[in-house]
Formats: C-alpha cells, sequence, structure tokens
C-alpha cells in the first residue's frame, strides 16, 4: 500500500529488529518482567501542564511517570518500560461552515491520533479503527461538561495526540516468553493499554477545555481500574474462576506489570456532581461489575486532585500575572508596555 | 515590547486601538511601525522584541521517546517539534534492484572498526568524493532513509486533522529527505548488516546458491575467501510531528531531525545463519551512533518589504528589512524567503549545503552574503545547543 503523499519505505519490506535474547526460554526472560510496585489504590505520578500551544485557544500535556523505573536505565537497546505521554489541542469555538447544518449546540468533534512512534510496532498515519473508537468515547466524555447552548452554530477541535502510549501487555509475552509461564496467558482481548490512554485523554482534555475558556459544568476525570490476577495466585484463581472474586482490584493498572488483565473499567467522572459522562468496561468483570466501577471512580477522583492544581496554576499565571506585569511596566515607562494602546492613522 | 506610535497629522484625534487589535488589523504597518520607529533614540525593533538579525535559541532535549532508538523535542520560541528515529530492518534480497555497488565485497576490518567507534567522529569520511557520490546515490536508490512529517496534529488552528497532508507538509517532507540524501549526513556503511561471504564450497547452503553468481562477478568464486556482504540494511524511519506552530517551520523540522539522528544507537546485529535472520543484541553498550557527517544547519530569511505589493524587481529600491528566523506574525508578511543550510563544522569555512529562494527579487548579490553570513551565526546558535549534547 504505497501513500503517495507521503514519502514511503523502500519496497522490498521492512521488520522490526529482533533481539537475540528474547529468543532464548521463557525461564530465562521471567525475571525481567516488571511487576507493581504501587499499592493498589495508589495511582502512577500524573505530571499535567497547560498552555503549551499557544496558537491554539487552549491546549494540555499530560504525563504519566513509569511505574517501575529500571535499575539500570540505559542498558537495555531493546524494552525500556514507556510512560503515557499525551498532548490535547483545543481549536475554537469557531463559526461552523455555511454548508453544515444547524445546530443549536455547540458542534464537539474530536480526533485521536497515535504517534507512529508512540507503540512498540510503528504506526501508521492514517488513523485506525482504534483511534476512532477512542475518540468517540472521548467526545462522549466531553460532551456531558460542556455547556454546549451557549454556542450554537459553532464547533470546536479537540485534538489528542499521543506521543507515547501505554502498552497492551508485558513485551515478553509478545515474544513468545510469556507461554507457558502461569497458563495466564495475555488474557482475554487486550488493548488493555487504550483504556489508560482514554483515561489520560479525558483528563487532559478537561485541563485544555478549562485552558480555552469553554464553558463546562465541572471538571472531568478520567480513572481507570482493572481486575487482575498476579503470577503467585494464577492457579488457584483458575480454579474457582467461576467464581465473583477473580482477582484484585487495582487503581491505575499498567497492563505490563500484570498476567493477566481479567477486566478493566474507564470513567469520566465528574466529582462536583456526583455524575458519570462516559463508562466503558472491557473484560470478564463477573458479578461485581460495581466494585470495580466504583474503584474506577476512586482513581477518577484521586487524578482530579492532579487536574484541579493544574487548572489552578493556569489560572494564577493567566489572570494574576499579567496584572503584575502591567503594573511594573506601567512604573517603568508608559510609553514601551505592550498594553499600551497604539494610535492608527491614516 | 515596544509600542510604536505613527502620528501624521495631530488635527483630528486618530483611533486608538490596543496593540493587538492594530496587528490584526494592519499587520505590515504594525510591522513597519516597530522597525522603524519615529523617534530616532527607539532601536529597530520587531513587533516579537527580536532584533531584525537576531535568532531565538533553540532548545533540545533528547532521547524522551521510548520506542524510538533516537529522538528529539525542539522548541524554537514557540514552536515545537518531536521527532523519532526508528531503525527496521531490510533483508537485501528483498530489494528488488539493488545497486550494483552494494554486491562487492566490503572490507571488513575498516567497516567493522567504524561501526564499533564512538562513531561521531566526523574523521571518518574516507574515500573521495567520486565514492562519496557513489554512496550517496546508492543510499537514495535504495530508500533507507524514510522522513515523514506531520502537521496536522492540532498544533495550529490552520492545520486541523481530518483531511491528508497539506501541500505544506508534503513539500517539507520532500525537501527533508531530499536534504538528507544531499548533505549525505547519515553514511550508508553504518546501515548495512554484513555477514562473512561464503566460500564456494559451502554450497548446500540454499543462501548462498543464490549469491554465487555474484561471488562470480566479483571474480573470488575461486574457493578461497570471502570477504563480507550486506545481508540487510537498517531503513531509518524519522517522524517528525509538530506540537506547536510559531514560524521557522522547515528550521525547526531540520534541526529535530539532525538532533534525532545524533541521539540514534542501531542495536548491534549480525546475521544468524542457523535461523536465517538478522539479530540484534539487547545490550545497550553494544549499539553505535550513525556517525553523522558534520552538522548541517537551515537558517530562514526573509524579506519584510511593505512598500512592494506584488511589483516583482521594483523599480528602485524600496526600504525593506532582512528579518532572519521568523515568527508566524511575520511569515505572512514577508513574500521574499530565503533558506540557506550552511554548515561551519569542518573548521575553516563553511559550506554551503542548500539556498532555496523564493517570492521575490530583494536578494541579490551583496544581500545573499548576508543572508549567508546570518546561517553561519545561526548555526553557531544550533552547534552549541547541539553540542553540549554530544559532549
Amino acid at each position: 500500500m504505497t501513500d503517495r503523499r507521503r514519502i514511503n519505505p523502500p519496497p522490498g519490506g521492512t521488520h522490526p529488529p529482533i533481539f537475540a535474547s528474547t529468543l532464548s526460554t521463557p525461564s530465562a526472560l521471567r525475571p525481567q518482567r516488571p511487576t507493581r510496585t504501587r499499592q493498589p489504590s495508589e495511582l502512577r505520578k500524573i505530571f499535567l501542564q497547560t498552555s503549551l500551544v499557544p496558537s491554539a485557544s487552549g491546549s494540555a500535556y499530560l504525563e504519566l511517570s513509569p511505574s517501575s523505573p529500571p535499575s539500570a536505565p540505559p542498558s537495555s537497546a531493546a524494552y525500556n518500560p514507556s510512560a503515557l505521554k499525551l498532548t490535547c489541542t483545543i481549536h475554537g469555538p469557531h463559526p461552523l461552515p455555511r454548508s453544515a447544518p444547524y445546530t443549536p449546540h455547540l458542534h464537539l468533534s474530536t480526533t485521536l491520533k497515535f504517534a507512529p512512534f508512540a507503540t512498540r510496532q510503528r504506526r501508521g498515519y492514517i488513523r485506525d479503527a482504534a483511534e476512532r473508537d477512542l475518540a468517540a468515547h472521548l467526545e462522549t466524555a466531553l460532551r456531558g461538561v460542556v455547556i454546549g447552548e451557549r454556542w450554537p452554530k459553532s464547533g470546536v477541535d479537540v485534538v489528542v495526540t499521543v506521543l507515547e502510549g501505554e502498552e497492551d501487555g508485558w513485551w515478553g509475552d509478545d515474544v513468545g516468553g510469556g507461554e507457558g509461564a502461569g497458563g495466564g496467558g495475555k488474557g482475554i482481548g487486550g488493548g488493555w493499554g487504550l483504556m489508560s490512554v482514554l483515561a489520560g485523554a479525558i483528563t487532559c482534555a478537561s485541563a485544555a477545555m478549562a485552558d480555552a475558556g469553554i464553558d463546562c459544568v465541572d471538571l472531568v476525570a478520567g480513572g481507570v481500574a482493572g481486575v487482575v490476577v498476579e503470577a503467585g495466585r494464577t492457579t488457584k484463581g483458575k480454579g474457582k474462576s467461576g467464581e465473583a472474586g477473580l482477582g484484585t482490584v487495582v487503581l491505575d493498572p499498567c497492563p505490563a506489570e500484570h498476567e493477566e488483565v481479567r477486566a478493566a473499567a474507564v470513567v469520566g467522572y465528574l466529582a462536583g456532581r456526583d455524575e458519570i459522562t462516559e463508562l466503558w468496561v472491557k473484560g470478564d468483570v463477573g458479578a461485581d461489575a460495581e466494585i470495580l466501577i466504583e474503584k474506577a471512580v476512586e482513581a477518577a477522583v484521586s487524578s482530579r486532585t492532579v487536574l484541579v492544581e493544574a487548572v489552578r496554576e493556569a489560572a494564577q499565571a493567566k489572570f494574576i500575572q499579567p496584572a503584575e506585569n502591567g503594573a511594573a511596566v506601567g512604573s517603568k515607562k508608559g510609553a514601551g508596555s505592550a498594553t499600551a494602546d497604539v494610535v492608527m492613522s491614516g | 515590547m515596544p509600542a510604536a506610535t505613527v502620528t501624521t497629522s495631530p488635527t483630528p484625534t486618530p483611533l486608538s486601538f490596543p496593540a493587538p487589535i492594530f496587528a490584526a488589523l494592519q499587520p505590515s504597518s504594525f510591522l513597519r511601525a516597530h522597525l522603524a520607529p519615529d523617534s530616532p533614540s527607539q532601536p529597530s525593533l520587531r513587533a516579537n522584541g527580536r532584533r531584525p538579525s537576531e535568532f531565538r535559541k533553540p532548545n533540545i532535549n533528547t532521547g524522551s521517546l521510548t520506542h524510538s532508538h533516537g529522538s528529539a523535542v525542539v522548541r524554537i520560541g514557540d514552536t515545537a517539534v518531536v521527532a523519532g528515529v526508528r531503525g527496521e530492518i531490510l533483508l537485501a534480497d528483498d530489494i528488488p534492484n539493488p545497486p550494483e555497488r552494494e554486491k562487492r565485497d566490503f572490507d571488513t576490518n575498516s567497516t567493522r572498526q567504524e561501526s564499533r567507534g564512538s562513531g561521531a567522529d566526523p574523521s571518518s569520511k574516507g574515500g573521495g568524493d567520486a565514492d562519496a557520490d557513489a554512496e550517496a546515490d546508492s543510499l537514495a536508490h535504495l530508500q533507507l532513509l524514510v522522513p515523514n512529517l506531520e502537521l496536522s496534529t492540532g498544533c495550529h488552528p490552520s492545520h486541523l486533522p481530518g483531511s491528508p497532508p497539506s501541500s505544506l507538509a508534503q513539500s517539507l517532507a520532500q525537501r527533508i529527505l531530499s536534504l538528507l540524501h544531499s548533505t549525505r549526513l547519515v553514511p550508508l556503511q553504518q546501515l548495512r548488516i554484513l555477514r562473512p561471504r561464503a566460500r564456494s564450497s559451502d554450497l548446500d547452503d540454499e543462501g548462498d546458491e543464490m549469491l554465487d553468481p555474484d561471488a562470480a562477478v566479483d571474480g573470488d568464486g575461486d574457493g578461497k575467501v570471502k570477504g563480507w556482504e550486506v545481508v540487510a540494511y537498517w531503513t531509518l524511519y524519522i517522524d517528525i510531528l509538530f506540537i506547536s506552530l510559531d514560524g521557522a517551520v522547515f528550521d525547526a523540522a531540520w534541526g529535530a531531525v539532525v538532533a534525532a539522528l545524533g541521539d540514534t544507537r542501531l542495536p548491534h546485529a549480525w546475521w544468524d545463519a542457523d535461523r536465517e535472520c538478522v539479530l540484534c543484541e539487547e545490550d545497550g553498550a553494544q549499539a553505535r551512533g550513525l556517525g553523522l557527517r558534520g552538522c548541517p544547519v537551515a537558517a530562514t530569511v526573509g524579506v519584510f518589504a511593505p512598500g512592494r505589493r506584488g511589483v516583482v524587481g521594483g523599480e528602485k529600491e524600496e526600504e525593506s528589512w532582512m528579518l532572519v528566523d521568523l515568527d508566524a506574525f511575520e511569515e505572512g508578511l514577508c513574500r521574499e524567503v530565503v533558506t540557506v543550510v550552511v554548515d561551519c563544522s569542518g573548521g575553516g569555512n563553511g559550506r554551503i549545503h542548500r539556498v532555496e529562494k523564493n517570492g521575490g527579487g530583494a536578494v541579490g548579490m551583496g544581500r545573499m552574503r548576508h543572508v549567508v553570513r546570518s546561517g553561519e551565526e545561526s548555526w553557531r546558535n544550533w552547534a552549541e545547543v547541539l553540542g553540549e549534547l554530544g559532549s
């Protein structure tokens, strides 16, 4: 498949490098499997900053710190733990084109794209189904908070770029290192990393919305919780898999750290109103879906503290500093100030 | 940011606007008022507070992406670019028409030494100019460098996603590709993965049967040895994403590419005859750099000529300003833009790799010298930052 608008790889076709160490036996790889060092109710550290893109009306950058930092960082040329990094920019509200049909509400259009270098396998430039699906989930989460009636006939573009995604599992499972390692395997389905990406995107987009000054009823924060089966308990868990308590419920699961993720839930939660605008549950939850969702809400509440802090900082920078600057410049000399009026002639 | 006051006659009270509104209504007069202030005591500054020949200092971070072999984040003012380099393997057997040159034997000693070395020394140029030309041709023919550039990341309201890459994005990617080839930045020898050429007595190996004709051509099919042949190449996918866009698009993108390539460490790779595939060493200590040739830097200079309105090669010399390192506001006002790519890393005189000029005739011989000098200044600006990374 050639794309004539982009520069194409050589026609012979390329493949990612194969590392010799991954061809060894699963038992040799097992010690490299990362384990969760956090408490079950502890989230990874979130870094959130707003107003990065001056040409956009609002923007934010979110980064999750890698949960298990490697002991010797640059030792491996192949596999380093990744951390979620994403940016969100908001353009608008702008008038919709004349050709667009009348809408009484603000028209939200969300786009989510992984960078080509965001994942272990190189991604293409054309959006795939997973990215479109995530964008649709994000739109649902945001539509619930925006007061759309205030902008009839207008549109807002929410663009999320994932610079580095969450992994769907431990790399050892992909290269065969996980086979026979406790029988768990990869769990059902896959795509668990997308859940964390969505939660991050919701939080980040909410900060960008606040930065853009678009009226919202509350800040929406994303949270994930997952049902995981730990390596030691796999055999036990398998025996009574029909039971409700399938595994441990953890907040903010990092799929690479768990032998198997049974189920996961993402919520977009408004803590101020105790409302959920977005709910996505995946996997085999069993009977206690409510516990899982409650835990996801708990995660959202925790990430909200970071969100509130970032928005507050941004607001202080925006509204308090200009006043100080203006005062400083004014005292220096009025003529040279940026805020002084310019007289236009002719 | 000093505002300028333009007053012609004090008769009626003229309209008074805040600076941003003036800039939006009359961008050209706004910039002109800054550059030619009324009182001679005020310096000629641009609307962004810089002198006309003042560059913004780039800010570079490398190695921040996990899944890339090399990466760089470059910020120039409000422009922010992320570039990631990822190496993938292209088997020589999969190449439809490999260049003849690539079928020859390779001297293991020289390549090994260079490949094991730190790689960052520019002294590894070797060979004559003709050799380098041929190598550059082979590199272009093999298409081992795949730069792509994405503008529709929400970096600017004029580049929203949902549409195919704009012509700007396409032309930028193409310019970067051609510049990569014409500067010969990446040496082909660092991308080759070699294996010992088998003796002709080992014909039972089917892979060698296919390659045997080449051996005969080379004239060493006489059962002795051997030399090394290319079994595969590293293909470098260079992906450039703009996070934020405020002018200096090409300069920033090219700077990010150079920084990311400089940061690239390819794992040590070898041919595994049993598995018949190329394997890589995970140990990061054995990974090697690309050994880039020089350090070309792009600098863009725009000509702001408020008097000229669509007149090419105007009647008389009108007032115009040469502005370096344009921001987005100035880019909209400068019709004529010159981009020079210079490299002063060889010591002594710098080398001009490329000059691209379009949009008018204000830059003549004399001014072109000025442009090249600003290119050199820009190079020093960048080299300082890039050099800090290297050390």
